[in-house]
């Protein structure tokens, strides 16, 4: 008897069609991955399974869980299937533990809520589980509140709860989409081995592809409320007999097309020399400041004309704060920064404003990169403020026309505002705007990270054509190992704010030689190709 | 949490010595001049001048302040312009009306609020939520003195349950007194009732939609108990705040309500004092207040510091 | 200009669609049509005593009545709408126009002496309950409308600074301000050209709130006789001079608390609207 059979699920919210003739079903032991990118209703099709859906949905079709109709519970009997029969785990670790209750007593209330057994033994119980999801509870107390966790150690507290009545079906909902690529690994271990042990079934949904190649025994491939193609992992990456599955893992697996053209003698467009950025910390005593926090400790580094730098690291390993420390954003500590051989910021004095226009900058965030208020216009010359006589009129017009098509968008996209424009549209926009005052070099921090991979392979073939013509250099920050691989000429690996291993693309993906780039390297997911399936 | 709660003091105590300066400075520029307002028009100015001596107006400006500011800390607030007798007397037979008043104000206005704001959330966009919200529309528009009015016009003038003012003192029982302190508390605290219930509604919606209340549903909790367990202390956060700013308000408002009830508390003494420029009174009324404010902002750090683990980081 | 026309559109249609909304309009809108209009005609002259026709009832010629000196309630009414507004209006005029600048400024210099100073200001103001700061000033300068609106001003400045200081330190966050200083932009010019139009909504629909606060404040204090000073008719002296008369002629009290709630009732309405017609999540789910 399969844990989970959902047939011809039909979803409306609110009148708006959701998801139509969705078919899953998952067996005991057996890993589902549901993958889609964001609007395909993965989210939702979970959501309908747990029956914790917003007010105004509507849903009809079979859904049958370990053999019990969904349709036919009341929300007493849904309340005493939930958390026992089917347990879930969601996205986000650091909002979804209750912030004013200790982690023991959160991992102890599922039991206490289904079971009869006494608040002693439900605290016993917890500790066990806490084992068992690799949290020593001598080392790490029951007793804590999530705040004093990591997000990778909340995320196996919210683990804990979810496997603490041994519930027959796990759905997982993009549990390791905010890790970091190591805890991701640890985590990916943890699910692959408690399914394995309690013979549970679990969905995985994702939107990563080589997660999912890796980790589930079939695949549903979701697209605008429906499942597109499903089947036996191998066999779908084999045939991939519908076209978005096939669209899906070429995007999945894009390189884009691009030639190298440094110039090996040309003065360095940037050169960051010692650089040292310090945070203070909150005082432990109200007498004695704490010393500071040093988010980047003395790094070099040196980009060349025409080059394609990536900087690559966990969270917090300060590579979004030595980004800011380049574009002179805050002071510095220590150290210089030097914008085509011309000090731009150094430690003690504010910035050279005359350089600022070497250096432009596109952020990770569509939605919050761009004022509102303002037309497509004003948004993509706002750079154009750094130039000494800024151009006017017609002159003006013309650098604005430039950069809109020099990103694929039309000259008529400058009367339009920003709400008008797709993520991946607006992320053009952002580039149009770093590249309107022709600054030698762009930073991008986490530039493709928010996108779709379909939307994220055009952004990348933009950005690649780009470098080719215009023979602009960039700093390209990521946290996506294969994405840096795939644009960049020269990778850099930065930990607890130090530059720790450097080189041509090719050789540190190839040849890692520090102990940490090997451990990145080891704990990324990679795509099998089709031929190798 | 000892660090918070000894920055949050040390700042609390930084307001209260500005806000001493502050007061003391306004009663000083005050026109006319206390001495010769107590020896009336036609005084003898020799007399005035041993007057002013005598009540140590002549001093510089400073030392007035530090022996106004030291004689307080020691509980000596200086001799009454009018009355003759010591503030700190006057005082305390007023403030004995005014505080009561006040706390069982705050106490109706969260005993009406929390239900109300809960079962409101609870049942969101039924018929008892849009209740909650129609009425605490008008609660919050209805200005408390006029409610008053209404109140004895109902109460005191047609059904005669209770008196319409006056205080028979606590010695005539304390539920004569209680009795006395009734209408008054029920006027002040129907508006910031109002305002309570729907601070607490709104926290609490916000607080439902927050990821960890899905996370409890999918344990398999029920609605109301997501609500009792996990919502409702995570919503009492910001309604924390409300509830101290309401002290200031329903000491303030109880100025007001005084005068409708004819309570002899602080409020009709400070506009007394006012009136007869009897600054000692007014100055010492004044920084009693804030005093009262400061320590109830104290006290809703401390409840701050108990409701949130995040900010009681343990010391590892 | 096509964006900007479709939101207005798109807001206009949002608007008709919120009856609590379109409530509150209306109120406000008619208080101070009652206003401007007692400036060229009121039913009786406002000052006028009429000894014979003292308490009396509400009646077709004196339609809410007339008070203890025969003068006409609804004429007092009409003008009293002049004086609770325009204090109010001046109130939160002061509020919003130092408390926005000290807001933006120590936002824009967040941990700095200044900042540090405006917020302890602040906290400072919050110390005395409102109405201890009008008695100080009524003590200082006398009882008058002007006191009355330095007073509720006075209180109105901390509001607007910690709203606008919070709001503009989570803007200055954002990556389109970032974007915006590395375009060159500095300080002063980032926070008028991005944080203070990203503000507007914020403060119309706190300003909308604080008026009403003010209303019910003028009230107050004109009630114990810190506002306006006769003969000039203010709502909350006629309330204090109806409490004597109370049992005799219970419409002296009815009808200037009246118009107090309505007038509250209907700018609160106003700004709980344009905070709903602000909120895309809620306006989406209307549309």
């Amino acid at each position: 008897m399969s844990v989970l059979s959902v047939r011809n699920l039909a979803l409306s919210i609110g009148g708006t069609p959701i998801l139509h003739d969705v078919d899953l079903s998952v067996e005991a032991g057996e890993i589902l991955g549901v993958v889609g990118e964001s609007g395909s209703g993965k989210s939702l099709t979970a959501l309908s399974i747990m029956q914790l859906l917003p007010r105004s949905a509507k849903w009809a079709g079979e859904i049958e869980v370990a053999g019990n109709s969904i349709g036919a519970m009341n929300e007493k009997a849904l309340c005493k299937m939930r958390g026992r029969d089917v347990a879930m785990i969601f996205q986000e670790p650091m909002t979804a533990l209750n912030p004013v209750h200790t982690i023991g007593h959160q991992i102890a209330e599922t039991i206490l809520i289904h079971n009869e057994c006494s608040r002693a033994q439900a605290s016993e119980r917890a500790a066990a589980l806490m084992h068992r999801v690799g949290l020593d509870p001598k080392k790490i107390s029951p007793d804590r509140y999530p705040h004093e966790l990591s997000g990778g150690q909340r995320q196996r507290v919210a683990i804990a709860m979810a496997i603490a009545l041994r519930p027959k079906l796990l759905i997982a909902d993009e549990p390791t989409t905010a890790l970091d690529v190591t805890t991701q690994a640890q985590i990916l271990d943890l699910l692959r081995n408690l399914v394995k042990q309690d013979r549970m079934g679990m969905i995985f949904i994702t939107h990563d592809l080589a997660v999912i190649s890796n980790l589930a025994d079939k695949i549903a491939v979701m697209r605008h409320g429906e499942v597109v193609e499903a089947g036996p992992t191998d066999t779908v990456f084999r045939e991939m007999r519908h076209d978005y599955t096939r669209a899906l893992f070429s995007a999945s697996a894009h390189v884009p097309k691009r030639e190298a053209h440094i110039n090996a003698d040309g003065e360095p467009v940037l050169a960051v020399d010692e650089v040292v950025r310090e945070y203070a910390r909150p005082r432990k005593s109200l007498f004695q400041a704490s010393r500071p926090f040093r988010a980047v400790d003395s790094v070099t580094l040196k980009i060349r004309p025409g080059e394609n730098v990536g900087l690559v690291g966990e969270s917090g390993c300060g590579k979004s704060t030595l980004a800011r420390a380049i574009l002179a954003l805050d002071r510095l500590q220590g150290g210089k920064i030097l914008l085509n051989g011309r000090v731009f910021s150094q430690a003690g004095a504010g910035p050279d404003m005359r350089q600022r226009a070497g250096v432009q900058v596109v952020f990770q965030d569509p939605y919050g990169s761009f004022n509102p208020r303002h037309t497509v216009r004003r948004l993509v010359a706002e750079p154009l403020y750094l130039i000494e006589n800024a151009p006017a009129g017609a002159e003006r017009e013309a650098k604005i026309t430039r950069a809109l098509e020099e990103v694929g968008l039309q000259a008529s996209d400058a009367d339009k505002y920003i709400h008008e424009f797709s993520g991946g549209q607006r992320q053009r926009i952002a580039i149009a705007r770093a590249l309107i005052i022709e600054p030698s070099l762009i930073v991008l921090d986490e530039a493709v990270s928010a996108l779709d991979v379909s939307i994220r392979a055009q952004i990348l073939d933009l950005l690649a054509s780009l470098s080719t013509r215009l023979g602009v250099s960039y700093l390209f920050i990521s946290h996506d190992l294969s994405v840096v691989r795939s644009i960049t000429d020269r990778v850099m690996v930065m930990r607890e704010g130090r530059i720790v291993e450097e080189g041509t693309t090719e050789e540190v993906f190839l040849a890692p030689k520090h102990a940490y780039t090997k451990m990145l390297i080891a704990a990324t997911p990679v795509l099998k190709a089709p031929a190798e399936a | 949490m000892t660090l918070y709660l000894l920055r949050r003091l040390l700042a609390l105590m930084l307001t209260l010595i500005a806000a001493s300066i502050v007061v003391f400075l306004v009663t000083e520029i005050i026109p006319g001049d206390p001495a010769s307002f107590m020896m009336g028009i036609n005084a003898d100015p020799q007399a005035v001048a041993a007057l002013r001596s005598e009540l140590g107006l002549d001093q510089p400006l400073v030392t007035r302040y530090l022996a106004w500011v030291i004689g307080m800390v020691q509980g000596d607030f200086g001799l009454s312009y009018t009355y003759k007798v010591p503030v700190s007397e006057l005082v305390g037979d007023r403030i004995l009306i005014s505080l009561p008043l006040t706390l069982y104000a705050l106490l109706l206005s969260t005993l009406i609020a929390f239900p109300a704001g809960v079962v409101a959330a609870a049942r969101r966009n039924t018929a008892a939520d849009f209740a909650v919200i129609g009425a605490t529309q008008l609660g919050v528009a209805i200005p408390n003195f006029w409610f008053a009015m209404l109140l004895v016009l109902a109460f005191a003038v047609n059904l005669q349950w209770f008196s319409a003012g006056g205080f028979p003192g606590w010695d005539a029982g304390f539920l004569e007194a209680m009795k006395a302190l009734t209408l008054p508390a029920i006027a002040l605290a129907l508006p910031q009732a109002s305002i309570l219930a729907r601070v607490m509604r709104s926290s609490l919606l916000d607080t439902l939609d927050e990821d960890f209340v899905r996370t409890a549903r999918a344990k398999g909790l029920t609605r109301s108990q997501t609500l009792w367990r996990h919502a409702l202390r995570n919503a009492l956060i910001p309604v924390l705040t409300i509830v101290g700013l309401q002290f200031s308000f329903l000491l303030a408002g109880g100025i007001i309500i005084e005068n409708v009830f004819y309570l002899p508390g602080l409020g009709r003494l400070v506009f007394q004092a006012i009136t007869q420029r009897d600054l000692i009174v007014v100055r010492s009324v004044i920084i009693l207040l804030v005093f009262a404010v400061v320590a109830v902002t104290f006290l809703v750090d401390i409840a701050y510091a108990v409701a949130d683990p995040r900010l009681r980081r343990r010391a590892r | 200009m096509s964006g900007h026309s479709q939101q207005e559109t798109g807001f206009i249609r949002a608007a008709l669609g919120h009856p609590a909304f379109l409530a509150g309009l209306l109120l406000t809108a008619l208080f101070v049509a009652a206003a401007l209009v007692s400036f060229v005609w009121t039913p009786f002259d406002p000052e006028k005593m009429q000894i014979a026709a003292k308490l009396k009832g509400p009646s077709t010629e004196h339609w809410f009545g007339t008070d203890h000196f025969g003068r006409d309630v609804f004429s007092m009414l009409m003008v009293g709408a002049r004086v609770s507004i325009a204090v109010a209006f001046v109130a939160v005029g002061i509020g919003i126009g130092f408390g926005v600048p000290l807001g933006l400024y120590a936002a824009a210099n967040r941990n700095s002496l200044i900042d540090e100073i405006v917020m302890r200001g602040n906290d400072l103001i919050f110390a005395f309950p409102s109405l201890l700061l009008a008695i100080l000033i009524t003590a200082v300068f006398g009882p008058g409308a002007i006191n009355a609106i330095i007073a509720i001003g006075i209180f109105n400045i901390p509001v607007f600074a910690r709203l606008s200081r919070g709001a503009a330190l989570s803007l200055w966050t954002r990556e389109f301000i970032l974007a915006a200083r590395v375009a060159g932009k500095g300080a002063a010019r980032i926070s008028v050209e991005h944080i203070l139009p990203n503000l507007m909504n914020l403060l119309i629909v706190q300003g909308t709130i604080q008026f009403s606060l003010a209303v019910l404040a003028e009230a107050g204090l004109a009630y114990v006789g810190l506002g306006a000073q006769p003969p000039t008719p203010s709502w909350g002296r006629m309330l204090a001079e109806a409490q004597t008369f109370i049992s005799l002629a219970p419409h002296m009290a009815l009808f200037p608390g009246l118009a107090i709630v309505l007038t509250v009732l209907g700018l609160n309405l106003l700004g709980d609207g344009l905070r709903d017609l602000h909120d895309p999540r809620i306006r989406r789910s209307r549309g």
